[in-house]
């Protein structure tokens, strides 16, 4: 947006450059013009003004996002009680993390109940998304707006309704468990059931999130393609997977990616899905993901210095899967179909 | 000159939004008028009852009292405020998040300067031990303890041939012993369990009764010692019994079999009584209380404290001394229930003579006093609470058939060990 102004004139000795005779101060020569100072000024402004429209997202980030995240590296090399001493202990805090099999179990949680929400929910996303992309559903709109109905709920007040619903003695999974004739399972207590009880509220809460997503990028696809397979006597299951499959296959890697970024923070699920585990989800941390864990160290415990160990991992852990996401995604979008 | 201008308004907003960032901090700053204090409870313990007792007989005071959550929100939120924000006047700490708290006392006011040595002697001392620092400062003034004693349903009792009386009841399990073989006679008798769960109705309850618990006496780290494994193995008896309905305290599962009567019993330390009557309130009347196996003990309990940044220290000081003096203790619990700290007042017509109608017109007063009258000090240290829940937590494992009983101790040492980071 650069403006021939006078202010920008280059220097060349007494020839009068073509841009002044155009400049509106050498067509009013009559005008006073401008000192020099002044030109100055109007130019730092206008060099500066675009740096002051983005900088509230920029001094926000620098305070509540980039200094945190330094600060933290910081605080991990500390043994850092909040309201007492302050002790450097070098990287004491990593070397214990390794060895701590509270974090390697954390992260295992993690990543299973990872696997557990993300793989059923996007396969669940793309067979409703092609559903509802059919061209002879009635009251469309009417669901498609309810698949987001989870997503627009307070993830607590879900949290907590499922954690009745998988009860040990008085939840209504396993009440319909018994009328079948099989034994209660005690979800919470169990590893895979925890991790079960909460992928599914997982899968709740993003499942129609993600369908919307597929849906808006369907319908970017020409329905000719879809109608000329019909009429070549492609069924809906061959459409699915020769045209709805391959036409997404941008967003499927975006809602991958997002996916594993906020998988890998669960926080709130396995905290609210057993109440009376506290912060550990549980007698034996069978459902504490990495973030609870961060938690539980840094809030519930106050040793800053160890949960900022933790949280320093986990972010090296996400740097690695966006990596990795990200090559694995540029195949994805290179290999045309 | 118009994009001069938007330049600045961009800039302006920025400020506005980084001041209305910063304003939590300290932005409700109050006048120095000594007549005003902010106060931090807990919620669900109706604090609040105390502070319309206190402005009405002070009408000129104002007490901004904000209940903050659970004891562990409460805690937190004062850990966050003393590192660098804005503290209450006076704070309310549970016993167990007290030690914590202890390490640091220069966060406190030292109560002796503000006339708490000359009021010390009113509360039991091993309850004042713990909020006392080793130079003798203190840190905190005890608002109430957590007496033991045992809750049963009557009527259950009454199917299943045991005695109701509370006074034959309670010659019945002198022991913790003798209380499993009552259990096993129950569920021989009925066919269903005994007692709630053991790691919280056993376990936390007579490791509560020693002279020992997870610190030595000159306060070194000792968990690994013969009390706590008596009362860690005597837990695990009791569940290998067989009289465990394995029912998780204040789990939802423990509220509604509490309302369908699928467990005859729970150990229940005084502050319990209130959320019994909450979980179930259909079970009204079919209650009665008796002593606890084991003898004396202790579980839980408050206190207030003044952290050192308060701007009316002064204020708050006036209302502890008032509110938790003998008569102001007494009181609280005539309307409340929750157990006073100052012996002064257990032989109290009016504290004896409390009954409660939802246990049967069981003397709580009586019988919780009792459980707290002879008990030795120990010390309280800093890891007590991790400790404390990583034993809990291996016990509720075996309850949930995750943890061999036989391998039970030694995962909970190793446990306990990963907890303190030795």
């Amino acid at each position: 947006m650069r403006q021939p102004g006078p202010a920008r004139l280059p220097r060349v000795g007494k020839v009068t450059p073509l841009t002044t005779m155009l400049s509106p101060a050498a067509a009013a020569p009559d005008l006073p013009r401008p000192s020099r100072n002044r030109q100055i000024r109007q130019s730092v402004r206008e060099r500066l003004a675009p740096y002051a429209y983005i900088s509230p997202f920029f001094v926000l980030f620098l305070i509540f996002g980039l200094f945190p995240l330094l600060f933290t590296f910081y605080i991990s090399l500390f043994d850092w009680d909040p309201i007492g001493e302050h002790r450097f202990v070098g990287l004491d805090n990593f070397s214990d993390l390794v060895h701590d099999p509270r974090f390697w179990g954390a992260l295992r949680n993690t990543f299973s109940i990872w696997v557990l929400s993300t793989v059923p929910q996007l396969l669940l996303a793309l067979g409703l998304a092609h559903m509802l992309n059919h061209a002879r559903l009635r009251l469309a709109t009417v669901f498609r707006m309810s698949v987001l109905v989870p997503y627009v709920t307070s993830v607590a007040a879900t949290t907590i309704v499922f954690a009745q619903m998988f009860d040990r003695d008085y939840g209504m999974i396993n009440w319909i468990l018994g009328l079948l004739g099989f034994e209660h399972i005690d979800f919470t207590a169990s590893l895979w059931g925890s991790h079960v009880m909460i992928a599914t509220m997982i899968a709740w809460r993003w499942t129609g999130y993600n369908t919307l997503l597929y849906l808006a990028s369907l319908q970017a696809v020409p329905r000719e393609l879809f109608e000329a397979a019909a009429a070549d006597g492609a069924n809906g299951w061959k459409q699915f997977l020769h045209i709805t499959i391959p036409s997404l296959r941008p967003i499927i890697a975006f809602t991958v990616v997002t996916s594993t970024i906020g998988g890998l923070q669960v926080f709130t699920e396995p905290l609210l899905a057993n109440p009376v585990g506290g912060l550990t989800c549980g007698a034996a941390r069978q459902c504490q993901t990495v973030t609870l864990y961060l938690y539980e160290q840094s809030f519930g415990q106050f040793h800053f210095g160890y949960g900022a160990a933790v949280g320093v991992a986990l972010f090296l852990i996400v740097v690695a899967f966006a990596g990795l996401n990200y090559l694995l995604a540029t195949r994805i979008r290179s290999e045309r179909p | 000159m118009k994009r001069v201008r938007t330049t600045a308004a961009a800039i302006v907003a920025t400020a506005a939004l980084l001041l209305a960032g910063c304003q939590g901090s300290d932005g409700t700053s109050s006048s120095a008028d000594t007549k005003t204090f902010d106060f931090w409870s807990f919620a669900n313990i109706n604090q609040k009852a105390d502070v319309d007792v206190y402005t009405k007989a002070h009408p000129d005071v104002r007490v901004k009292l904000t209940e903050v959550g659970t004891t562990t929100e409460t805690a937190q939120a004062l850990t966050a405020a003393l590192a660098g924000g804005k503290v209450p006047d006076l704070v309310l700490i549970q016993a167990d998040d007290l030690p914590k708290f202890m390490q640091s006392p220069d966060n406190f006011v030292d109560l002796t300067t503000l006339g708490a040595g000359d009021i010390k002697g009113n509360y039991l001392d091993w309850v004042m031990a713990q909020s006392t620092t080793k130079d003798n400062k203190i840190v905190g003034v005890p608002t109430d303890v957590g007496g033991l004693a045992v809750a049963y349903r009557t009527d259950l009792f009454k199917a299943a041939g045991l005695p109701t009386d509370r006074e034959a009841v309670a010659k019945l399990w002198p022991t913790w012993d003798d209380f499993i073989n009552v259990g096993k006679t129950y569920v021989q008798k009925t066919g269903k369990p005994f007692v709630d769960n053991t790691p919280t109705s056993v376990f936390f309850q007579a490791v509560n009764q020693g002279s020992q618990r997870y610190y030595s006496a000159d306060r070194k780290l000792d968990y690994d010692n013969d009390q706590v494994k008596a009362a860690f193995d005597v837990t695990l008896k009791a569940f290998t019994a067989g009289i465990s309905a394995k029912q998780e305290s204040f789990s939802s599962g423990w509220t509604a079999a509490m309302k369908k009567g699928d467990y005859a019993v729970v150990c229940s330390p005084s502050w319990m009584l209130s959320q019994m009557k909450t979980n179930a309130p259909e079970t009204n009347g079919k209650w009665d209380i008796a002593t606890i196996p084991g003898g004396s003990g202790n579980w839980g309990g408050s206190f207030l404290a003044i952290p050192k940044r308060a701007k009316n220290a002064k204020a708050a000081w006036n209302y502890i001394s008032e509110m938790q003096s003998p008569k102001g203790q007494l009181a609280h619990f005539v309307s409340q229930g929750s157990l006073p700290t100052t012996p002064s007042v257990y032989t109290d017509p009016q504290l004896v003579g409390k009954t409660d109608p939802f246990f049967n017109n069981a003397p709580i007063g009586k019988i919780y006093t009792q459980s707290v009258v002879g008990i030795k000090p120990f010390y309280f240290g800093p890891k007590d609470g991790p400790i404390g829940t990583e034993l809990l937590n291996t016990l509720t494992s075996v309850e949930q058939g995750k943890v061999d009983p036989a391998n039970a101790w030694n995962t909970a040492l190793t446990n306990v060990k990963n907890a303190v980071r030795e």
